[in-house]
Parts: structure tokens; sequence; C-alpha cells
């Protein structure tokens, strides 16, 4: 081990409970990943992955939110099996699904920043449907346009060839995430928030 | 089966992983600059090597497959056009390169983490980004790996919960929203205990990292970083 002479500069309480929540919040987005449904309309399985991403943006706000995502890619990145699969490792950020995960941190902080109305965190039961919905449509976008550039930049795809392969199949399935994401804001099961 | 840390004494497992992350880095940027097929042979050598260094074999890779109908049907979307001449060849070969490339990328990335442990790549993390921002990433990826497991079984458990309650003939939505509820609420309660517990055992923005340094082994890793930045920066030039 190192030996370290400082003086101990402990973290405090709030930021301790905030960093555990980060974590755990990134490393569900991980587990996620694993649980799929099989999905009538769509040919790909559908995982809750970016259910998970707007879950972060909502209950966690849009700095711990993103931060949360951040955690996630970096966990990923050094081989925890937290992608789509179980796949893991630096490859997967640069790879052909790189735009969708570079665009997980900017969704959960735009959801965030949308549903809280700036940095600072609101009461829940004060958000009305439709802001959620407007915000969860908002992540949508940021998630599949980042996903589509980054097909195009990655596989040397034309723009139109990459919404179909990389949009098109999966959106029918965001509706669903949507009205699951709204019943689970509205849940009395879930105290924490 | 899952990709992940096998111990073991070879010479992958003995390098600093920085060595290791600036190796990975190094061959994503020369896999985008030289997307050739003699740039992609060359490549295809030099992760395979990688890949022996860490022990690894062909069913490491199997971790990707998700990855590869993707890979796979790039190119045709590629190749095909409405009218005449319907397949277009050489827009094929092109993306069909690119999908190459991006596999070759993985292996390499299949490579360190096969053969890094979970507190090395927290200590480079931490070593490499400065001040808090390096302990706050340090210290929630080793939470993201040791909470993995545990949400995972959650999820599962609730899963078979909602299946043994005929849960399976609810809609799509109503299924996603049983699972993630209790998932969510599982993950704040282990959450909410953690901080207490990490606030009650000293936890600190100095922490005692274990000891990482550049080794003899170290050097034939890091000139051949070197190297694939330099090639890839000839080549931007």
């Amino acid at each position: 081990m190192a030996t370290n002479t400082e003086s101990v500069d402990l973290v405090g309480d709030e930021a301790a409970t905030n960093l555990a929540r980060a974590a755990l919040f990134a490393a569900l987005v991980g587990a996620f990943a694993y649980v799929s449904f099989p999905f009538p309309v769509s040919p790909a399985p559908v995982t809750l992955q970016v259910l998970g991403v707007f879950l972060a943006g909502i209950f966690l706000g849009p700095v711990w939110g993103g931060a949360a995502l951040v955690l996630y890619l970096a966990a990923g990145a050094l081989g925890a099996p937290v992608f789509s699969g179980g796949a893991a490792g630096f490859g997967e950020l640069v790879g052909s699904t790189a735009g969708y995960l570079w665009s997980y941190p900017i969704a959960a902080a735009l959801v965030g920043a949308i549903v809280h109305r700036g940095a600072g965190l609101r009461d829940l039961d004060a958000v009305s449907a439709p802001v959620l919905v407007g915000a969860m449509a908002a992540g949508t976008v940021a998630v599949y346009a980042m996903g589509v550039v980054g097909l195009y930049l990655t596989l040397n795809l034309t723009l139109a060839e990459a919404f179909v392969q990389g949009a098109v199949v999966f959106l029918p399935a965001e509706g669903a995430k949507m009205a699951a994401a709204v019943g689970i804001v509205r849940s009395d099961a879930i105290a924490a928030a | 089966m899952t990709l992940s840390y096998v111990p073991g004494d070879s010479v992958g497992h003995r390098l600093d992983p920085r060595s290791k992350l600036l190796v990975q880095v190094a061959f994503a940027a020369a896999a985008y600059a030289y997307t050739t097929p003699r740039g992609l042979a060359v490549l295809t050598v030099a992760a395979a090597a990688c890949l022996l260094a860490a022990d690894g074999g062909l069913r490491d890779l199997w971790t990707y497959r998700v990855a590869l109908p993707f890979l796979l049907v790039a190119p045709v979307v590629a190749g095909a056009t409405v009218g005449a001449p319907w397949f277009r060849v050489e827009r094929a070969t092109d993306t069909a390169l690119a999908s190459y490339r991006v596999l070759l990328i993985l292996v390499v990335a299949a490579a360190y983490v096969r053969s890094t442990p979970v507190r090395e790549s927290r200590a480079a993390l931490q070593r490499t980004v400065p001040g808090r921002p390096g302990v706050f990433l340090g210290a929630g990826v080793a939470l993201v790996f040791r909470f993995l497991p545990l949400l995972r079984r959650d999820l599962l458990t609730a899963r078979a919960a909602m299946r043994a309650r005929l849960g399976d003939e609810r809609p799509v939505r109503d299924r996603m929203r049983i699972v993630a509820v209790a998932g969510i609420d599982r993950a704040f309660s282990r959450a909410d205990r953690l901080g207490t517990a990490l606030v009650a055992r000293c936890f600190a923005w100095n922490p005692t990292l274990p000891r990482l340094a550049f080794r003899r082994v170290d050097a034939p890793a890091l000139a051949f970083a070197a190297a694939l930045i330099a090639a890839t920066l000839v080549r931007i030039a």
C-alpha cells in the first residue's frame, strides 16, 4: 500500500449519501441491461436501460443523475459488465454503440433539468404528467439523435441508413417505457425519493 | 458467460493498468486512422497479441455476441439501394471495414477487462483524474462493481415473483413498471444504508490506494502505444 501522511479529509454526510445513490443508480442501470422484454412490434428485445437513464434524471436530479451515468460509463469502460448483453470494456465507448452510451449522462441531466426546472430538486408529486412525458420525450430524442450520429461516424453509414438501423426499430418500445416511468414516479412504493 | 477479471500471471496481468489503458486508447485511434484492408490486417495481429498476452482466448469474446448482429447487418444496409444497381459493393465494403475495426477495438478491450482487477482500475482512475472528481469516480466505480450482482439478483427476484402471480399476462408497460419499481426501491434502501455506513467508517476524500508503479515489463507496452499514436499522427498530418 502507498503511505499517506496528510490528515484525513472526511466526505460530508450529504455528499456521501449522494455518492452512494449515484453509484447504486449506475449499478441499477447496469442491472436493467439484463432484463429484456420481448416486444410485439420491435425485432430486437427491449431492455430497461434507457428507462433507467430517465429515472436517474427524475429521481436524482440533473447533477447527480448525470453523475450517476458518468459512473456507469466509467465502470463499464473499466470492465463492469453493465452494457447491453453484459458487455464491458473501453471498446464499447468508441465502437458502434458509442453514440448511445455517451448520450446517457446528457439525457439524464436533460430529463432532470426539465423535471426539476433547474439544478435543485423539487417534490415529484408537484410535477405534472405532461411535464414528465415531455422531459422523457426530450431525453429519447437526445439518446437516439446521438446514437444515430454515432452509427453514422463509426460504421460509415449515411444518416438515413443509420436512422433505419439504429432508431426506427427501437422507437416503438419507447412509448411503453415512458408509460412505465410515469407509473413508477406515481408509485407509492418508492419512499426514498 | 460474461467477460470478467480472471486472476493470472500473464504479461497482461503484470502490466500497470495505466499502460493498458493507454494502449487501448492508442489502438482505437490507430484503428480509426487506418481503416484499410492492409491497416486492419496489421491491427488484427496486434489485437490477437494483446488478447494472448492477457491469457485470453475466443471464449472471452463471446460476451460481445450482442454487438455482432449490428455489425453484420450494417454492411448490408449500407450496400442496399433503391433502384439499380440494388446493391453497391464499394459502399458495403467501406462499412464492412468499419464494422471489423469496431470488432478489433472490442478484442483489445477484452484483454484489459480480463487482466485487470477492480482495485487496480480504481487506483489508475484516481491517480489519473486529479482531485475530488477522481475520488468520486474511483469510489463510485468500485461501488458499481460491488453492487451490480446484488441489484441483478433483486431484479431477477422481482421478475420471478411477478411470474409466479401470472404477471406475464399483463401488458409490457405494466411488467416494466413492476420490475423497475422493485429494483429502484431496493436500490434506494441499499444506497441509504450504504451512505450511513460510509459516513460511520470515516469515508474520506483522500483514501489510501494500492501502490501503482511502472516497471520494466511496461516498457514494451508503452512503446507499442507510442508507436500507434505516432502512426495515427502521421496519417492525420
